[in-house]
This record gives structure tokens, C-alpha cells and sequence, in this order.
């Protein structure tokens, strides 16, 4: 069980897909890592995400602030949805809310030959436990830089330090 | 009926089939046929009540024949167990072992007191011989307490360490203790909580422990763990589900059934099986999920019963 007074990060993924790619990362942390991080069950639809994010989280994320919370969303294509995604997060919590996701979906990861749903999410913590950028430069990915990097300063010492 | 299991040890692979029949007017079922192979090549055969022994590499006298007879055995009985090992290299004792070594894991944690007069390596399916498969992996294996130590430790911070003390000439009991260290001015708290008084989830993590440590002394092993995810709270299923995978990582192979959605989450398409039966009249069946191509929200597909294989 994570400990809410200690840093820890939460994951709001949008569909299945997105939770078994979760599920895979939190598969290659350390097992000490496992209690600084909750995968929370999928909501279906990167609206229902935010939706979810608006209604449950964001008056806990003021409660308790050393959560962090990752959304893991389909883009879908469309350019223009993290931005707007990025709008709806109140601006005192935006520095430890994170938005990630497929440029189209994560079956198009799969189909573009990264492997199961489970090695993509352990190919992704690898990356971020070594700091490199093999999985996340890929076309369906690389879109996520700006978030990765934000990651890398705030949410890899939680997850790859040991405590 | 039919089971077949095929493992690789050792870098060879193991095959054993059994299938059973209910003929009208049996009361019981009968074996139809029994066969165990080692890479391919099969070391006995059985059809009905007899088993013919194929002849081994190295066994070329007819003197070795002779000893490699054929014969017959009540036909509701099981081969396996009965056909005689020749040495500790023989295959076959090689497959038992591996067999008996399984961890079949349906516990009751409220029979679990944590008394012993023994030490084992193969606990009981219920578990109740918890002691003894405690006082038996470190007896083997010392330095498996430090594993326990580590995984109860992340989910028990205040944990100070397991005693299992003697309390008769052949009997021990196990002691968990806590402590609470609350600073300065420097105050340590403890608490000794004989084991039969742990909650039934704190009984499972001990459990999940010994299985963790266990792999690692003595594994690769099998664990089939029926509904780990009982006694436990909504917020440490997850987390404990995924311990013991990552702990199999290395080698072994862990089998959970589950009804519980947060399980089931911490599974994926890949590794997870929806067992099916239409009635008790029918076999149950088994498909891997990936196959099934569900659409949207697993958890809520299987709610609504939805899925068929």
C-alpha cells in the first residue's frame, strides 16, 4: 500500500491497453518501488480521464502534496489535445500532473512491432530507470518529450532512487 | 478428462498425459491412457490397466529388458507414482521432484497458528504446516529470512523481526514482532504478536513471503495460488500481486485464479486465461484473453458475463 505522506504517483489510465502498458512498467521497478506507485483502474476515454481527474482527484491532490498523477491517454492523432488537456489541470498542480499516451493508441505500438502491451511498459521504465530514450524516440511516442523530461526531474527520483 | 503437462528442466522437456474415461456402468472413473516422454521419447506408455516400460538409452542387453517388463495395475489407479525410479538421475525421479515441489496454495489463514513439531519444504495446500515450511526453507536455506524480511518490510514498515522460539522439546511457535522507533527523545515501542493472532491478510503476506524466498532458495517452482487476492485490502491487492510476478521474473511460473477486479487488473492479455463452464455436466475450459479480443473495459465485460470462450 502506498504511504500518501511520502512521494508516490498514481496512474489514470484510459482504457485497458494503457493499463496493461502501466502494468509492465511498474513490472521492471525495483519491488521497493512498488509501494510508491498505484495503477488506478481504467476509466474508458481520454475525456472521462480528465473528467475523473477534475472530480476525484484534484481536491486529494491538494490534500496530499506529495502525490504525483500521470494520465495515460490515446491522442488519437489529434495535435491539439494535449494542450488542451494540459488547460484543464488547475495551474497549482500542474507541476505534478503528467499526461502521456500512444500518438494513436497502444495497439499501434503493438502493431508497429514494440512488442506486447506489458514488454512496451517494461521497454518505457527501463528507459527512464537508464535515462534513455530508445522506446520514446519511436514515431508513436516522441510526441511525449516534453512530458518525459518533466518526468525525468520529478518523477524518477520517487521510482528509481531507492528510499 | 484429459491433463497434459510439459516442462523443461534442465534443458529437457518433460510430457505427462493422462485421460481419464467414465464408462456406463462405472462408479468411478477409469485411466484410458497414461504416457511420460522426456524429449519426445517416451519412458512408459499405458493404455488402460497396462503399462509398458519403453526401453531406455543405456539399456541394451536383453537382460535390461527383462527388467523393463510390462504389467498391469488396477485401472483406476495412476502410473506415475508406482513405476520405480532407477537412480537420482533418472528422469523420472528428476519430473517427481519437480512435481512434488509445486506450491498449491488454497490457505485458510485463520487454521494458520504457527506451531511446529517438523520442518518441510512442500507445505499443505491449506497451509497449516506454515511453521514447518518456515522453520524448513531456512533450515535450507538461512539466508532466505533476509528476503522475507525485505517483502514484509514494504508492506509492514513497523515489522522488527519473526522468532519462532522452541516451546516444548520438539515444538516451536512463531513470535512476529513490531516496533515503533518515535524519535527523540529516543522511545521504542514494541509489540510481540504470537502468529495465530496476525489479521488473515497479515497471515497472506507471510505466506506470499515464504513463496518469494522460497522460489529463490529452492525454485524455479510452480505456484498455483487459488484467490491470493482473499483477506486482503483493495489498496495491497495490486501491489501484492505484482510482488510475486516480479519475483517469478527470474524463473518459475506463478498461476492465480482471481474473481477480484483488482487482480485481474495487474494482469494482461498475454498471461491471463478466462476458465468457462457451461454446467457442471461439461468440462470447464480454459482461453487466453488475448484470443477472446475483448473490446473496452475488461473488468466490466466480465461483470456483465459477457465473455464466452
Amino acid at each position: 500500500m502506498i504511504n500518501k505522506y511520502r512521494p508516490h504517483v498514481l496512474v489514470l489510465p484510459e482504457d485497458d491497453a494503457n493499463r496493461q502498458l502501466a502494468n509492465g512498467f511498474l513490472l521492471d521497478l525495483d519491488y521497493s518501488a512498488l509501494s510508491r506507485i498505484q495503477v488506478l483502474p481504467e476509466v474508458g476515454g481520454w475525456m472521462a480521464v480528465l473528467d475523473t481527474f477534475l472530480t476525484d482527484h484534484v481536491a486529494e491532490m491538494d490534500r496530499f502534496p506529495e502525490r504525483n498523477l500521470v494520465l495515460l491517454i490515446d491522442f488519437d492523432g489529434e495535435e491539439g489535445r494535449l494542450n488542451y488537456a494540459q488547460s484543464r489541470i488547475p495551474g497549482r498542480l500542474r507541476d505534478r500532473v503528467f499526461i502521456l499516451g500512444a500518438w494513436t493508441d497502444p495497439e499501434a505500438l503493438k502493431r508497429a512491432g514494440l512488442g506486447s502491451s506489458e514488454s512496451i511498459g517494461r521497454a518505457i521504465a527501463k528507459g527512464c530507470r537508464d535515462e534513455t530514450d530508445t522506446t520514446w524516440e519511436h514515431d508513436l511516442l516522441r510526441h511525449n518529450t516534453n512530458e518525459i523530461n518533466r518526468l525525468r526531474r520529478h518523477v524518477r527520483p520517487i521510482l528509481f532512487q531507492h528510499f | 478428462m484429459r491433463f497434459e503437462i510439459e516442462v523443461a528442466l534442465n534443458a529437457s522437456v518433460y510430457e505427462y498425459v493422462i485421460a481419464f474415461e467414465f464408462p456406463e456402468g462405472f462408479k468411478e472413473l477409469r485411466v484410458l491412457e497414461e504416457k511420460f516422454a522426456v524429449n519426445g521419447k517416451p519412458v512408459y506408455t499405458r493404455e488402460h490397466a497396462q503399462v509398458r516400460l519403453v526401453q531406455r538409452e543405456g539399456a541394451r542387453s536383453l537382460e535390461d529388458l527383462a527388467k523393463s517388463p510390462s504389467f498391469r495395475i488396477d485401472w483406476h489407479m495412476v502410473a506415475l507414482p508406482i513405476v520405480q525410479e532407477q537412480s537420482r538421475a533418472d528422469p523420472l525421479f528428476l519430473f517427481k521432484q519437480w512435481l512434488a515441489g509445486m506450491l498449491i496454495l488454497r490457505p485458510i489463514p485463520r487454521l494458520i497458528l504457527g506451531d511446529s513439531n517438523q520442518e518441510t519444504l512442500q507445505p499443505n495446500p491449506l497451509v497449516t504446516d506454515f511453521g514447518a515450511w518456515f522453520s524448513g526453507l531456512l533450515a535450507y536455506a538461512p539466508a532466505a529470512y533476509s528476503k522475507i524480511d525485505a517483502y514484509l518490510k514494504q508492506l509492514m514498515p513497523d515489522l522488527k523481526d519473526i522468532k519462532n522460539p522452541a516451546i516444548g522439546k520438539d515444538s516451536r511457535s512463531l513470535v512476529v514482532q513490531f516496533s515503533v522507533d518515535h524519535g527523540s527523545p529516543r522511545t521504542v515501542e514494541s509489540l510481540s504478536v504470537p502468529f495465530e493472532d496476525l489479521s488473515d491478510g497479515e497471515k497472506c503476506f507471510m505466506i506470499c513471503a515464504l513463496v518469494v524466498a522460497a522460489n529463490d532458495a529452492y525454485g524455479p517452482l510452480v505456484c498455483f495460488w487459488d484467490e491470493p487476492d482473499n483477506y486482503l485490502a483493495l489498496a495491497e491487492v495490486g501491489h501484492f500481486v505484482l510482488a510475486v510476478r516480479k519475483a517469478f521474473q527470474p524463473g518459475g511460473q506463478f498461476i492465480a485464479t482471481s474473481h477480484n477486479p483488482e487482480a485481474i487488473r495487474r494482469f494482461s492479455d498475454e498471461n491471463t486465461l478466462l476458465l468457462y463452464r457451461k454446467s457442471h455436466l461439461e468440462p470447464t475450459t480454459a482461453r487466453k484473453l488475448e484470443e477472446l479480443q475483448v473490446k473496452g473495459d475488461l473488468v466490466g465485460a466480465l461483470i456483465r458475463g459477457d465473455l464466452e470462450p
